[in-house]
C-alpha cells in the first residue's frame, strides 16, 4: 500500500458528484440522470459480468455524479448513436490501485478509466496501461502538455484566484503578490488544505515569472520559500479541505479572497451577484484529467480508441464546459464556446496564456516533504 | 450441583465481555500499533521523524493546550449546574437534569455546525452586535482556538456534570448545617466543608473531559479554519491523505502514551480510585 505514491488528486474527481447533488437540487439537472448517476456509483459488480459477456460494448469508469451523467449524454449516447456501439459509464471510481490489482489479476472489466496524471505516470511506469494510439487518437485534438505515451488528456479544470469585490470595496487584486498584501486588500483568505496548487501562487507572489515556477520549487530553498509566504499571513488564512468548503467560504462572506477550483468558481458566479464575486485565470494552475486503457481491456484495444477519438470533438468537449464547468482538452473547442461562457473556460487561449500546467513529476517527488512544512507554517 | 467457587464465577461473567473486547479492540489496536514499528520499513523511523517534526510537536502542544481549556471551562460551569441542580432545584430538578441530557442526543457534528451559524462572520453574535452598536466590524469568532474551545466546552459539559452531580448527590447536607451552626458563613462554611467533599466528582469529571478531549477531530476539524490542527486530524491526515500508516500509528501510540503520562501524574495528587470508582458514598 504505501508503495503505492499515488498522487491523484481524487478530492477534485469526487467534488463533481457533489456539483451533481446541488446541481439536481437546483433543478439544472434531470432526476433521472441525477438517480442513474449515483446508481452507477454502485452497479460496478452487477455491470462486470454483462460488460464481460458483450465484449462489444464499452465502459468507461469516472468519479460519479453529475460527470458520469454528462458523460453518458454528451459522449457515450451520442458515440452509439453513432455507430450502434453501446457505451456504458460507471461513476466508481478508477483509483490507480483498483485499476492495477485488476490488470494484475486478469479480470479486467474496465475499458477506459478517467484517471490524473500523478496516476498515469504511475501506472505507466508499472506497465498496467497500453499506450494511446495516436493513429486513431488525434495528438492535435488535445492539448501537447496532456498527451503522454499511455494517457491522454479528457478535460481540464484549474486553481484560480476568486474574489468578493464587494468585500474589499471594489479594490481587487489582480496578482498573487496583491493577495498577500493583507494592507491594502484587507479581509480572510482561503487556501487548499494540501500544498496542490498553492505553492506555485506563492512562488509567484515572490516576483518569479511563470514560467520559472517549477524550477524554482525545484530547489529546497524554492520550497521554503513559496511555505515562508504562507507564514507570512497566516493568521489571515482559513483553510478549505473540499470543493463545498470553499464554496460555503465565499457564500457565507467569511473570505474576501481564495485560490479554488475554477469548477467551484463556475457555480459561484451563478450563485453570488456580479458585484460580489469575481474570478481571474491570472497565475491559474491547470490540472488536467486523464483517459488511460488498463491492459487487456474486454472491448479491445481500437474499439476504446476509437471512443477516445468521439471524445475528443470539440462540440461535446463544449457541452462539458456549459454543463459542468471543466475545460475542454482539445484546443479546437474554445472558439465554439458561447460568448458568456468565453471568459469562465480554463482552456481558452487567452486564459491559457495567463496559467501554467500542473507539474505532476514535481507532485511525485516533492509533495509529501512540502505538505509537512506546510501544515508547520500554518500552526506554527 | 456444586457450587462454583466465587473466584471462578466472576471470571466466569467477564469472559465473554473480555473475549469480544480482545477480538474486536484490543487486537486491532496491537496491529495499529505494530504498523507505527514495520511501516514503511522495520525500525523507530516513524517515531525519530515524529519528533524531529515541528508540525508534530505544535500539534501536540495544540492538542494539550485545547483540551485543559475546555476542561477548565467545563469545570467551572458544570460545577456550577451541578451545584445548583442539587442542592436548589426541587421540582425542576428532573427538568433540569433532562437539560443537561438533551445535547447527548444531537450529534457532535450539528453542535459544531449550529456553533458555525452563530460565531460566523455574519452570524447572529456578530450581527446582533454590529445592529446593537457595540461594534463596528464583525469579530473573529471563529476559525480560531476561541471558537474551537467555546465550541468544545459545549460538546463536553454534561460529562463533566453528570460526576459532579452524582458525587453531590452523596453528600449529606447535615455538614453543612453543622458548620453553620457552629458559626461558619456561608462562604466558609461551603468553602471548608461542601467543597472538598466534591473533589472526587471534579476529578472524576476533570479526567473524562480531558481524556475525550485529547481525541476530539470534528469540531476542531470544522471550526479551527485549519490552524487549530489537533492530533486527531493530524492522523486522519497522514493515513487518508498520503496513506502514511506508520506515522499515523505512531502519532496514535504517542498520544495514548502521553494520556497514560498525564493520568499517572494526575494519580500522585489525587486519589484516583475515590474519584473514578467511588462517586458520592
Amino acid at each position: 500500500m504505501t508503495d503505492f505514491n499515488d498522487t491523484t488528486d481524487h478530492e477534485a474527481k469526487a467534488d463533481l458528484i457533489e456539483i451533481a447533488a446541488y446541481r439536481y437540487k437546483e433543478g439544472l439537472l434531470t432526476r433521472r440522470g441525477f438517480v442513474a448517476a449515483m446508481m452507477a456509483l454502485g452497479a460496478l459488480p452487477a455491470l462486470s459480468g454483462k460488460a464481460m459477456a458483450q465484449a462489444k460494448e464499452i465502459v468507461v469508469v469516472n468519479w460519479g455524479g453529475e460527470a458520469s451523467e454528462v458523460l453518458q449524454k454528451v459522449m457515450a449516447d451520442t458515440y452509439t448513436a453513432e455507430t450502434g456501439i453501446p457505451v456504458i459509464v460507471d461513476g466508481s471510481g478508477p483509483s490507480g490501485g483498483k485499476i492495477r490489482a485488476m490488470v494484475e489479476s486478469g479480470a479486467v472489466v474496465w475499458d477506459l478509466c478517467d484517471s490524473g496524471m500523478g496516476t498515469a505516470i504511475i501506472l505507466e511506469q508499472q506497465g498496467v496501461i497500453q499506450p494511446i494510439n495516436y493513429d486513431i487518437v488525434k495528438r492535435s485534438d488535445v492539448l501537447e502538455q496532456a498527451a503522454y505515451k499511455s494517457a491522454v488528456g479528457n478535460y481540464v479544470y484549474s486553481y484560480v484566484l476568486a474574489t468578493n469585490p464587494k468585500m474589499l470595496g471594489g479594490n481587487v487584486p489582480q496578482t498573487w503578490e496583491d493577495v498577500w498584501n493583507v494592507k491594502d486588500f484587507p479581509g480572510m483568505r482561503t487556501f487548499r488544505k494540501s500544498v496542490r496548487g498553492m505553492l506555485e501562487s506563492a512562488t509567484m507572489a515572490q516576483g518569479v515569472p511563470m514560467e520559472e515556477v517549477y524550477q524554482v520549487l525545484d530547489t529546497e530553498d524554492g520550497i521554503d520559500a513559496a511555505i515562508d509566504k504562507f507564514r507570512q499571513i497566516r493568521d489571515h488564512i482559513i483553510v478549505w479541505g473540499s470543493g463545498s468548503d470553499s464554496q460555503n467560504l465565499f457564500l457565507q462572506e467569511e473570505v474576501s479572497i481564495g485560490n479554488i477550483w475554477s469548477t467551484r468558481a463556475h457555480l459561484l458566479k451563478d450563485q453570488m451577484d456580479e458585484e460580489s464575486f469575481s474570478a481571474s485565470f491570472d497565475g491559474g494552475v491547470l490540472a488536467p484529467g486523464m483517459w488511460v486503457v488498463p491492459n487487456n481491456n474486454p472491448a479491445g484495444s481500437d474499439e476504446v480508441m476509437k471512443f477516445i477519438a468521439h471524445t475528443q470533438k470539440p462540440e461535446l468537449q463544449v457541452q462539458w464546459l456549459e454543463l459542468i464547468g471543466s475545460g475542454p482538452a482539445n484546443p479546437a473547442a474554445a472558439p465554439l464556446v458561447p460568448e458568456h461562457l468565453q471568459k469562465w473556460n480554463p482552456t481558452s487561449p487567452e486564459n491559457m496564456a495567463k496559467q501554467i500546467f500542473y507539474n505532476d513529476e514535481w507532485y511525485g517527488k516533492n509533495q509529501v516533504a512540502a505538505e509537512e512544512k506546510y501544515i508547520d507554517a500554518l500552526i506554527n | 450441583m456444586p457450587r462454583l467457587p466465587d473466584r471462578l464465577r466472576y471470571w466466569f461473567l467477564v469472559l465473554p465481555a473480555l473475549a469480544i473486547m480482545i477480538v474486536f479492540y484490543i487486537w486491532p489496536l496491537l496491529g495499529i500499533w505494530q504498523i507505527s514499528f514495520t511501516e514503511p520499513e522495520a525500525g523507530v523511523a516513524n517515531y525519530t521523524r515524529m519528533f524531529d517534526s515541528s508540525a508534530v510537536t505544535t500539534s501536540f502542544i495544540i492538542t494539550f493546550r485545547i483540551a485543559i481549556q475546555t476542561t477548565i471551562g467545563c469545570l467551572i460551569l458544570g460545577y456550577i449546574v451541578a451545584y445548583v441542580i442539587s442542592n436548589f432545584a426541587r421540582r425542576a430538578k428532573p427538568l433540569m437534569i433532562a437539560l443537561v441530557l438533551l445535547p447527548f442526543w444531537v450529534s457532535v457534528l450539528i453542535r459544531s455546525f449550529s456553533w458555525i451559524v452563530l460565531l460566523g462572520r455574519s452570524g447572529i453574535v456578530n450581527d446582533s452586535l454590529i445592529g446593537a452598536g457595540l461594534i463596528d466590524s464583525p469579530l473573529r469568532l471563529m476559525h480560531n482556538e476561541f471558537g474551537v474551545v467555546l465550541a468544545m466546552i459545549h460538546v463536553m459539559l454534561p460529562f463533566a456534570v453528570l460526576p459532579m452531580m452524582a458525587n453531590m448527590r452523596g453528600i449529606s447536607g447535615a455538614y453543612v448545617d453543622a458548620a453553620r451552626g457552629l458559626g461558619a458563613s456561608e462562604f466558609t462554611a461551603f468553602r471548608k466543608v461542601y467543597f472538598p467533599q466534591t473533589m472526587p466528582g471534579v476529578m472524576s469529571g476533570a479526567l473524562l473531559v480531558f481524556v475525550l478531549s485529547l481525541g476530539f477531530y470534528i469540531t476542531p476539524a470544522l471550526l479551527g479554519g485549519g490552524r487549530v490542527l489537533m492530533i486527531s486530524e493530524y492522523i486522519t491526515y497522514q493515513i487518508q491523505e498520503f496513506l502514511n500508516w506508520g506515522l499515523g500509528s505512531a502519532l496514535s501510540v504517542a498520544l495514548l502514551v502521553a494520556t497514560a503520562i498525564v493520568i499517572l501524574i494526575a494519580a500522585r495528587f489525587v486519589n484516583l480510585r475515590s474519584a473514578l470508582l467511588e462517586r458520592g458514598s
